[in-house]
């Protein structure tokens, strides 16, 4: 900086002034390049494994890997239609069970239970459970419903998943709801309407957008998981059954039994497999944003 | 001294009969007593306006009327408040239906997040399921009566959040008169807005005042002189003096409101 001081002007302070701007300014450099470095080394990471991922991942990728079935150890050809459409059954039935819980208690404690000693317990309880191990959710339903019932099925895959996006959809309802603002709610009552028309014809409709993003980001979430699926819905090489009992394909676990077996075709269906995972999650995110945009 | 306002000539009927009686109310935010020992009279069909410093207690003595304290467990309010009779403060009233009957439009317009017609049919469907035919008259009666009908009538499937700040304001007016309530409670309505937007409302609610019992709390004593019949002065809780707009602005007889009135303090 060309800073012109008139001569009468002590020099000493001049002086300091102009050192401690240089060192500020040099350690505001080193606290720049190393945050940038950072920053570029966990993108790179990033863009390796996407870049790895849509490589490989397109290279097993055909028309086959959506019309035929999973093939056997060993053989050629087959693919992933019966883990595909199995998946999606699984997040459905996942998503049809954390809804209506996940939204109604997340209500719950947004709008009847401010500051109750219930609602900050269950609050807690469900910030425990938002970051539970899933593998632990897989064994819970598996003693809970596979053992008693005698058997896997897609149901208890569907719960499992369930049980993981339900404190997702808590946590985004409670959220949304409380940004709407008091006074909205207030002119409701204040037209004599009772607390439940005020929460589902006001409330929820000022929170509407921000409800269904928390709802597509659980799905997001579960799509991908793979261990409450090992002890429920399990995996195998064939069609379901349409009642879902007995084992369901799916994509997750089917990823983690062909990438880790030695046959070739196996692992090029895992990157296949993978890589439609990964883009219909990023297909969800990017709605789930457009929705919180729109609705702004 | 007062020249700088413009007192309208109101015509204030002396016999009107009282609307809204309150006597010795006090007013609780949990421990703190927030309204001490007030008693007023609210006579029918006129323009009532509370003014008074911020914390005063003019909000909080408005959101007594309509129960809506009644949300918030930790506020409690004790005395009487009569409507036509009845102590609208004792636990068996029936709330929403009290609610149903003094309508309340607040400081920043609170549209509802759906259509234009829905908002203002919103109040008429929750007590009455009017023919389709009959709702559209009341919706568009409503709208008209707002001075709003001209501006929407092209656009009633509209979203109300769409709206400017001083329409969403009518249209909240045109919410509460569509439920056809008897009293109506304004808090600051028109504080939010600007001064074009302001000057609508108060012509508003100069007809307004022709079918209902109007309420309003204002911080712009300007607004109380032009549109009120009658003024309470408030002040830390209490009510300092009440009488004819006319006379708490040319005539007070306390000094404290001779000094809000003339902005020496406030």
């Amino acid at each position: 900086m060309s800073l012109t001081t008139p001569s009468t002007v002590r020099p000493l302070p001049q002086v300091t002034w102009g050192r401690v701007r240089q060192s500020r300014r040099t350690a505001d450099r080193i606290m720049k390049v190393t945050a940038a470095g950072f920053t570029f080394l966990a993108i790179f990471v990033l863009f390796w494994i996407l870049g790895m991922l849509v490589v490989k991942g397109l290279g097993g990728l055909s028309a086959a890997t959506f019309t035929q079935i999973t093939p056997g150890p060993g053989s050629e050809g087959g693919g992933l239609a019966n883990a595909i459409v199995g998946s999606m059954v699984l997040t459905f039935l996942g998503i049809a069970v954390a809804t209506p819980i996940g939204v109604l208690a997340g209500t719950y404690l947004a709008e009847y239970g401010k500051g109750s000693k219930l609602a900050d317990l269950i609050r807690f309880i469900n910030d425990i459970l938002l970051s539970a191990p899933s593998i632990l959710i897989g064994l819970f339903v598996y003693v809970i419903m596979v053992e008693p019932l005698g058997g896997y099925s897609g149901w208890a895959g569907g719960v499992a998943l369930g049980i993981i996006a339900i404190p997702v959809i808590v946590r985004t309802t409670e959220d949304m709801l409380r940004l709407v603002p008091g006074p909205l709610r207030e002119a409701g009552s204040a037209l004599g309407a009772p607390p439940s028309v005020v929460i589902t014809s006001i409330t929820w409709r000022a929170a509407k957008s921000g409800m269904v993003t928390g709802i597509l980001l659980a799905l997001a979430r579960i799509a991908g998981e793979t261990a409450p699926l090992i002890f429920t819905a399990l995996n195998n090489n064939f069609w379901f059954s349409p009642n879902l009992l007995g084992g369901v394909s799916n994509l997750p676990v089917t990823i983690y039994q062909f990438a880790s077996a030695p046959y070739e075709n196996w692992q090029q269906l895992a990157w296949a497999g993978s890589l439609i995972i990964t883009v219909s999650i990023l297909v969800l995110s990017i709605i789930a944003r457009r929705i919180v945009r729109g609705g702004k | 001294m007062l020249s700088t306002l413009e007192l309208s000539p109101q015509t204030l009927d002396a016999d009107a009969p009282v609307r809204i009686a309150v006597k010795n109310l006090d007013f609780y935010y949990g421990e703190h007593k927030a309204l001490k020992n007030i008693n007023l009279d609210f006579r029918d069909r006129h323009v009532t306006a509370l003014i008074g410093p911020s914390g005063c207690g003019k909000s909080t003595l408005l959101r007594i009327f309509n129960r809506i304290y009644s949300l918030y467990p930790e506020q409690k309010a004790t005395g009487e408040i009569l409507l036509d009779g009845r102590n609208i403060i004792s636990n068996n009233v029936d709330v929403n239906e009290l609610r149903s009957r003094i309508g309340m439009v607040f400081q920043k317009p609170t549209p509802f997040p759906m259509s234009i017609y829905d908002n203002v049919a919103f109040g008429i469907r929750l007590y009455e399921k009017p023919p389709k035919s009959e709702l559209d008259d009341r919706v568009e009666g409503a709208l008209r009566r707002a001075a709003l009908w001209d501006e929407v009538k092209d656009k009633l499937k509209s979203s109300g959040m769409g709206l400017s700040g001083g329409q969403q304001q009518r249209l909240c007016i045109a919410r509460t008169i569509a439920q056809k309530p008897e009293v109506i409670l304004f808090d600051e309505p028109t504080s939010a807005l600007d001064p074009i937007s302001t000057g609508k409302i108060e012509d508003l609610l100069e007809q307004l005042k022709a079918d209902f019992t109007i309420v309003i709390v204002t911080h712009n004593m300007q607004q109380a002189a032009r549109i009120s019949q009658y003024t309470a002065f408030m002040y830390l809780g209490e009510v300092i003096e009440f009488d004819a707009t006319n006379t708490i602005f040319m005539n007070p007889h306390k000094k404290q409101t001779q000094d809000y009135v003339t902005g020496r303090f406030g």
